[in-house]
């Protein structure tokens, strides 16, 4: 029976190549279907068993079948089979089917190559620090898996396969540090690149209680910075992020319609000079702080309220040479749309903060920073708790959070107070971002991560403009003098507890930290431009192209002489003893004559055979010859026959 | 279609080969591969790990992604490590031919070729083979030596000549493939296909008794001696091999020593060919039987003997007989 083909039996690196596919595809499997993961397992597994038992392997036909079912699947679930998503599905599960019909170290061999790209793909989806490790991991391995397909000796334990691979990929390292750094950048992309839906921490566009504080809960980076000058103080970083407007009455979005007339800033003070480097969020923000005053033409605009935002979303780690301005005067015209717009609220809802907002109103004339005074005062006197871990609200939210549980994070503080402004007539906003940032001295930047994030909210007051208001600060003002950490109550589990109180650990993280803003500036953004910033500094003048090419060719060239070299060394033949290094230097000059030591000869019976062949040399041969056996056999070798033997050697002349 | 073709390429190379060796002319024996002689390619799935590596590197480009493009600088620069140490694994190995082993027309004769590695470094998976398919794999240890064996199918009686090999190894992740080609002129000899039994030998002539000193013969047991290899298996002491008393072979004494001459004129209906196979299965069967036998054939005469080198003697005179050869 054609179709029922019995497997080699016992498959030589079958099960390195299954591990190899397994260790490449572990990066993948959040984000493939539970279906798929489900099958690669199977297919792994159940290959794996017939290797051991020697089941028979599916016949050709239900291969075929399974590759067009695959197909199916694929599409369907992504209506393509292009781009990183649906790309490393399709790749993973062929290598599964491939690997139902693997017979012989061919087919075991592109399913190593199948593992090289999936880890290829997992590189694409993520290219931080910590990946690093995992690639030459698992490059190493997979390598492993090839040598042990091609392997030689079949009594290699798995550790001495694993060992000359490292070495086989230590040797390869310096040209792959050559070639990365001179290879020539191309500024891409050539085609489209079609990015999938990745949920990744960061801040949304939309606002609902409870969302900021389950962000906060993360220690991850958000983004690093980096001043010219002096680091403004504590109480003046607010980066800014988006601006949230429509309410309905518990959550605030930012509106679909960007299509606002812009308004008119001014600056007032000294500017901050500064380079900030976000790591990749899928949305299109800078975080700039606030206000945002100066940005790369084409890379960034900004929005009617004064958002920083880049056309495209930022999938990679991506940096920007900013100016702010932490002092300045925003908006004293309101046009009627925004106006409009800063006092929507919805028909019903919350009436308890409506009334009191009317009240407000009432008792100071309508006047945006008394009836705020007011408030910032409740919040600071009430027993208002400032907490990560506030109680689920109902449907009138506000009220509910205002009157009877009074425990909340920043956003429901700026919430409340943004809702209570525009209950009393005045045009007010959320902003949401990040406050703050960590210093670190190692590597002389500001960390700001994740727990940094905020929300505040914004007034406009008639001929002041947009005003910042930070209802937080008033509850627990040590979140903005300080930290998150200092401001939650000490019980309290927050991100960066253990940084706060242990010194060595702060220390540990931050030369953590250090290393990946270096892996970030220095291998992950690295580009054209930087490649021939780089050459300029090695001392190369006015670097093109052509230094390129030059440096590329040079250093295949020493690479090659140097492993060439290497190679030498290591088939290099043991060291003989001098009478033997003597007697390979007789053969070599008698050689000339056409005397040849014959496969068994040895030197002695050589030495006689030269005598009577050359009589001219037959007297120094017999001296050499009498010099070697005593040398090698004779009960006292000593130094002075040596010296003669060399003497007499180096006087040959056939 | 691809019959005219692979005769067309077949011819080609047998033209090619026959210049490379008027050039080249014929390799010392023992042979040491130096890197001159020994050329490199990548394999097919060399050639698809580099189609992988351009695709990685275009991607990289084209996501501007870093990470993935060192990835891909790391494998390419893996591949041409790989190819010197697969230059280097044939570098300077040394080959000769060990010994050759004669067989019949229709299956096989062997070339044992030796290897012999001096270097401190073990030489893994040296393919031995006439074309490109490697038919022996061996692994050559450091400083040590392997043997290999080459089998030729023989196809005529007589000498059968190898005239060149390839050494080959794609070593260590067959990503590339280095080879050298070895022109030699070893030969094995092919003897006759025996004949189909059914025709009596030719008169015995049986000596008398006492003749020979130590004759040996069918009649009277006459004790045990050791096994020694080219003894007949029908005179092993089976029984006393069975009490674990090891082998042994059975040794008679009589009068009756039987002797065979098996004389070429003794068949004269026959061709030469299949006279020649009537008398090569005279002699498998006398020796099988562990009978005494001679060949005589005009211009040899093999006196009659016993033993393992006695009949390979008269095979190979045999398979020599009338064969015109310029260089034999």
């Amino acid at each position: 029976m054609a179709a029922l083909e019995r497997a080699e039996p016992g498959l030589r690196g079958l099960p390195w190549v299954i591990a190899a596919l397994g260790a490449a595809l572990a990066p993948h499997v959040p984000f493939l279907p539970a279906w798929a993961t489900l099958l690669l397992v199977a297919a792994g597994a159940w290959r794996w068993a017939a290797d051991r038992r020697r089941w028979l392997l599916p016949p050709k036909w239900l291969r075929v079948v399974a590759v067009g079912a695959v197909t199916l699947a694929v599409l369907g679930t992504y209506r393509t089979v292009n781009g990183i998503e649906a790309g490393t599905v399709f790749l993973a599960l062929m290598a599964g089917v491939k690997l139902l019909e693997t017979r012989g170290s061919r087919d075991l061999t592109v399913l190593v190559f199948i593992a090289y790209f999936l880890l290829y793909a997992a590189l694409l989806r993520d290219q931080r620090l910590p990946q690093l490790p995992y690639l030459l991991g698992v490059t190493v391995f997979a390598t492993a898996a090839l040598m042990r397909v091609h392997a030689g000796t079949a009594g290699d334990s798995g550790r001495d396969v694993l060992r000359r691979s490292a070495t086989l990929l230590l040797q390869a390292l310096p040209l792959a540090l050559l070639l990365f750094v001179l290879f020539p950048r191309l500024p891409g992309p050539f085609w489209g690149i079609a990015t999938g839906d990745q949920a990744r921490t960061g801040l949304g566009d939309e606002m609902t209680p409870g969302d900021i504080s389950d962000l906060s809960v993360s220690g991850e980076v958000a983004f690093r910075v980096r001043f010219d000058g002096e680091i403004p103080p504590p109480a003046q970083r607010y980066w800014r992020g988006p601006v949230l407007h429509e309410f309905d009455g518990r959550s605030w979005r930012r509106p679909r319609a960007q299509a606002f007339p812009s308004q008119e800033v001014q600056y007032v003070g000294d500017p901050v000079d500064y380079q900030i480097t976000l790591e990749p969020t899928d949305r299109p923000w800078i975080l700039a702080l606030d206000m945002p005053a100066a940005w790369p033409e084409r890379e960034a605009w900004r929005t009617y309220d004064f958002q920083l935002v880049s056309p495209r979303r930022l999938t990679e780690v991506s940096s920007f040479r900013l100016r702010s301005y932490p002092q300045f005067v925003a908006g004293t015209d309101l046009p009627l749309s925004l106006h409009r717009k800063g006092t929507q609220l919805p028909p019903e809802g919350n009436p308890r903060s409506r009334a009191l907002a009317r009240e407000l109103a009432a008792r100071h004339g309508g006047d945006p920073v008394a009836i705020t005074r007011d408030l910032l005062t409740m919040f600071r006197e009430q027993p208002f708790v400032y907490t990560l871990d506030p109680p689920k609200l109902a449907d009138n939210a506000m009220d509910e959070f205002l009157f009877e549980t009074r425990r909340g994070f920043c956003e429901h503080y700026a919430s409340a107070y943004t809702l209570v402004m525009r209950a009393a007539g005045v045009p007010a906003r959320v902003v949401t971002g990040y406050q703050g940032g960590e210093f670190n001295p190692i590597g002389g930047y500001l960390i700001v991560r994740q727990s940094d994030a905020h929300a505040w909210s914004e007034i406009w007051v008639d001929g002041r403009g947009w005003l910042r208001v930070d209802p937080t600060a008033a509850v627990a003002p040590e979140r903005i003098e300080q930290n998150l950490v200092r401001a939650l109550a000490a019980d309290e589990a927050a991100p960066g507890r253990l940084r706060d109180a242990n010194p060595l650990w702060l220390q540990v993280e931050l030369t953590w930290d250090t290393l990946n803003d270096f892996w970030n500036e220095r291998v992950v953004r690295f580009n054209a431009a930087r490649q021939m910033n780089l050459l300029e500094r090695l001392g190369f003048e006015d670097p093109d192209w052509r230094t390129l090419g030059l440096g590329l060719a040079a250093s295949l060239a020493a690479f090659f002489v140097t492993l060439s070299l290497y190679l030498a060394w290591r088939y290099r033949e043991p060291p003989r003893d001098w009478p033997a290094r003597l007697h390979a230097e007789v053969a070599r000059r008698l050689g000339k004559r056409g005397l040849v030591p014959a496969a068994a000869e040895g030197p002695v019976a050589y030495l006689e055979r030269a005598e009577q062949a050359l009589p001219d040399l037959a007297r120094d041969l017999a001296a050499i010859r009498q010099l070697y056996v005593d040398l090698r056999y004779g009960p006292l070798p000593n130094e002075s026959d040596l010296r003669r033997l060399k003497h007499l050697v180096n006087r040959l002349r056939p | 279609m691809a019959r005219p073709l692979a005769r067309l390429r077949s011819a080609l190379d047998a033209r090619v080969q026959a210049w490379i060796r008027r050039r080249q002319g014929i390799d010392p024996d023992p042979l040491r591969l130096d890197r001159r002689r020994i050329y490199i390619l990548p394999t097919p799935l060399g050639i698809a790990y580099a189609a992988m590596l351009f695709a990685m590197v275009l991607g990289g480009m084209n996501y501007g992604n870093n990470l993935g493009l060192g990835l891909a600088f790391l494998l390419v620069s893996l591949g041409l490590v790989v190819m010197h140490h697969c230059h280097g694994t044939l570098s300077g190995l040394r080959l000769r031919l060990a010994a050759t082993e004669s067989g019949f027309v229709g299956s096989e004769v062997g070339f044992g070729i030796n290897f012999e590695n001096t270097a401190l470094a073990p030489r893994p998976r040296i393919e031995l083979g006439v074309g490109r398919e490697p038919k022996r794999v061996v692994d050559v240890p450091a400083g040590g030596t392997a043997t290999a064996e080459l089998s030729v199918p023989a196809t005529r009686r007589g000498r059968v000549r190898l005239e060149r090999f390839v050494v080959a190894t794609r070593h260590p992740l067959g990503l590339f493939r280095a080879w050298a080609v070895v022109h030699c002129e070893y030969a094995a000899i092919a003897w006759p296909a025996p004949a189909e039994r059914g025709r009596v030998p030719p008169g015995i002539e049986t000596d008398t008794g006492g003749a020979q000193e130590h004759a040996q013969g069918d009649h009277d047991f006459a004790g045990l001696r050791p096994f020694q290899p080219g003894d007949s298996l029908r005179r092993i002491a089976w029984k006393a091999y069975a009490r674990g008393q090891g082998l042994h072979t059975k040794q008679y004494a009589g009068t009756d020593v039987v002797s065979h001459v098996f004389d070429w004129d003794s068949l004269p209906a026959l061709g030469t060919e299949a006279r020649l196979a009537q008398l090569c299965r005279w002699v498998l069967d006398a020796h099988e039987q562990g009978e005494a036998f001679g060949l005589r054939l005009p211009g040899v005469t093999l006196e009659p003997n016993v033993g393992t080198a006695h009949r390979e003697r008269c095979l190979d005179a045999l398979a020599l007989f009338e064969v015109s050869d310029g260089r034999a």
